[in-house]
């Protein structure tokens, strides 16, 4: 039983790293701050939420995604083919994203994420994952002037992904993990969701992850357990028939449990974790299960971020 | 007809910031912060009037943003730390920890104060249960619906002390609508018992959605007029109006306030008349796409002037016999403008 995240970390606090992110950002947006001096900020805010996450007795950190600016802009703003527009609420949340059109055959000139990993390996001794997000959800995301149609579009993000995964694997990154929160919601086209999925980690030498939160997974599952990914990650706070679907289910990946309330700040007991426990190790054996947060912690404030971390691996840890 | 209007927040002049930065520091008192919000109120009301703005708002001058302010007012809730909602910007997204209550009125001097300063109507800015639900932390509820029922006599009665006081246009606004299409349900019960009773004309302002799933249930809401943001995705939501009648009055958010980018005069003029060519006159109330505060003064001021002068065109236009009304075509001049991929 491995306690992980699944990726962001508060941006913004009242100690520590302040604002200093947030006051660099508008600094460098007026010009008045150099490409350096904002890396030199996110560099120190990074390093600050490993430790963080360190303290917290996390066994697979995140870098935190302090540079993320939102979930597809990160990748969408280094990729040719992309125009990145207007604000947009990112799912279910009191959050936004910009949401990127897509003009013209999607191309990747260099590394997107590379650099940010090598500087994010050098802060901690632990293994790191690094999180992608995953094709459907830049997909469901973007606004598609180019193709009009989601399975061309789908597969020229999964082979971008691809490249962008072998990339981080072959510089030593032990654990790949493509997020898809869009999973959750409506009815994704699964069987080309999947064809994507496999794309995307196809020759990746690393380990994989596949994440979905919020929504719900109800009637999605089978077709997830057709993914050539050694992990797959489930949020059964969002919706209780995510939880459902699992228990219907013989797993065949790994399972990552997405089980403390990223998006409350009431703090769960270690009791009710435990009775959750108890009914996913019928299913899944511990060996194979990694415990998280449902979704990223940035959805709170950053002392309660680091709360819920320290509940959960207090959970893990007693469970073990 | 095309009366002008605005979404609610306008931008605090810079003493202002540096005065609320003072007080939280402790290095100012309550007083004398009072008295600068007081200060910027008056200048913006002096300068909706001055441009002829139809129906003001106050402003907001003194509240951080639409959530905490009613949360500070009202117990029941905790203040939380920083939350960021996108890019640069963030806020304290507040905890209800214990049963909500309205200890007192919330907004309801500040609408006295802003009235006195002018002859035109000022409009009551009123923030949703189902908005305050969504954007606050819920430690004690035990679920989304009765938080959003127990925030919803609260607002109830904050409106019907507006109304009272004198108030003919109340707006309680609903951004979160958009967010979980499956509750809008509850949004609709919440803003019923919100509006209850009330004879003010009320409005709801709605924001960064999907509406096409929404759009059925949007007339549903209990309120007189909708708002909605139309520059902001190039007026692209007027389809979803196109042939059919909409039985509200609606907002219509005529300039981005995401963008630092001036919309010129005959460009705005240009999208309200393509607007009219869904919507009738009668129905249409010019505004910014949403609230003007993450603008700068000098801006919000601009985009504010535009409205006013693209709709006085129009009016005058409409005003004119019909033969010569027609002469002057829809253009679609404004249509294809760039956009910006600006940060706020």
């Amino acid at each position: 039983m491995i306690a992980t995240v699944v990726g962001s970390f508060p941006k913004v606090a009242e100690t520590g790293i302040g604002t200093s992110v947030m006051r660099a950002i508008t600094r460098h947006q007026q010009g008045e701050l150099s490409d350096a001096q904002l890396e030199q900020v996110f560099q120190d805010a990074t390093r600050t939420v490993i430790k963080e996450q360190e303290r917290a007795g996390v066994d697979i950190p995140s870098d935190g995604q302090i540079r993320w600016e939102d979930p597809v802009t990160a990748l969408a703003r280094h990729v040719d083919g992309f125009e990145i527009n207007g604000l947009e609420r990112y799912f279910d949340n009191n959050v936004y994203y910009r949401r990127p059109i897509l003009r013209r055959t999607p191309m990747r000139k260099r590394p997107i994420f590379l650099g940010q990993y090598l500087f994010a390996r050098g802060c901690t001794s632990k293994p790191l994952k690094v999180v992608l997000p995953g094709p459907y959800t830049v997909v469901a995301m973007s606004d598609d002037r180019y193709y009009k149609n989601p399975r061309p579009f789908l597969r020229s993000i999964a082979e971008i992904l691809n490249e962008e995964a072998r990339t981080l694997a072959d510089a030593g990154a032990m654990l790949i993990q493509f997020d898809e929160p869009a999973l959750g919601f409506g009815r994704p086209p699964m069987s080309a969701v999947v064809e994507a999925i496999n794309i995307a980690t196809e020759g990746v030498k690393s380990k994989t992850a596949l994440y979905t939160y919020f929504g719900h997974l109800e009637g999605k599952l089978a077709a997830l357990q057709r993914c050539h990914v050694d992990i797959l990650g489930v949020d059964v706070v969002s919706d209780s028939r995510t939880l459902q679907a699992v228990n219907r289910h013989t797993w065949k990946q790994e399972l990552a449990l997405g089980c403390v309330d990223a998006r409350n700040t009431s703090l769960e007991s270690i009791t009710e974790l435990h009775a959750l426990f108890d009914v996913i190790v019928k299913r899944v054996p511990q060996d194979r299960l990694y415990i998280n947060p449902n979704a990223g912690l940035e959805f709170l404030p950053y002392e309660q971020a680091c709360q819920k971390l320290r509940r959960l691996v207090e959970a893990v840890r007693k469970y073990r | 007809m095309l009366l002008t209007t605005s979404v609610g927040s306008l931008p605090k002049p810079d003493y202002l910031i540096a005065a609320r930065a003072q007080a939280r520091k402790g290095a100012l008192s309550a007083k004398e912060l009072a008295k600068l919000e007081q200060q910027a109120t008056r200048e913006w009301i002096a300068f909706q009037d001055a441009i002829g703005i139809d129906i003001l708002v106050d402003g907001e001058q003194y509240r951080g943003d639409m959530i905490a302010y009613f949360a500070e007012q009202f117990g029941g809730f905790k203040e939380s730390g920083l939350v960021r909602a996108y890019g640069n910007r963030y806020y304290r997204k507040p905890i209800i920890v214990g049963a909500v209550r309205r200890r007192k009125p919330v907004t309801i001097n500040w609408w006295k104060f802003a009235q006195s300063l002018t002859q035109r109507p000022v409009k009551g800015m009123l923030t949703g249960p189902y908005t305050i639900m969504d954007w606050s932390f819920n430690e004690h509820y035990r679920s989304r619906r009765d938080a959003t029922l127990a925030l919803a006599k609260l607002v109830h009665d904050e409106a019907h002390d507006l109304e009272r006081a004198g108030c003919q246009y109340i707006q309680i606004d609903e951004p979160a609508i958009s967010t979980r299409p499956e509750e809008i349900d509850l949004a609709i019960e919440a803003l019923g018992i919100a509006t209850d009773g009330l004879k003010a004309k009320t409005i709801t302002h709605i924001c960064y959605g999907n509406f096409e799933g929404l759009l059925p249930k949007l007339a549903k809401l209990p309120v007189d007029q909708i708002d909605l943001e139309f520059a902001n995705r190039d007026f692209e939501l007027l389809k979803l109006f196109k042939g059919r009648r909409f039985p509200k009055e609606i907002g219509l958010g005529l300039v981005d306030v995401h963008s630092h980018r001036i919309e010129p005069v005959e460009e705005v003029a240009a999208n309200l008349r393509r607007a009219l060519l869904v919507f009738s006159p009668r129905q249409v109330y010019p505004d910014p796409d949403c609230g003007l505060k993450t603008r700068t003064v000098d801006e919000a001021k601009a985009k504010l002037t535009a409205v006013v002068e693209a709709t006085r065109i129009v009016r005058e236009e409409l005003a004119r016999p019909a033969t010569s009304a027609r002469a002057k075509p829809a253009r679609r001049a404004g249509s294809s403008r760039p956009r910006t991929s600006e940060h706020v």
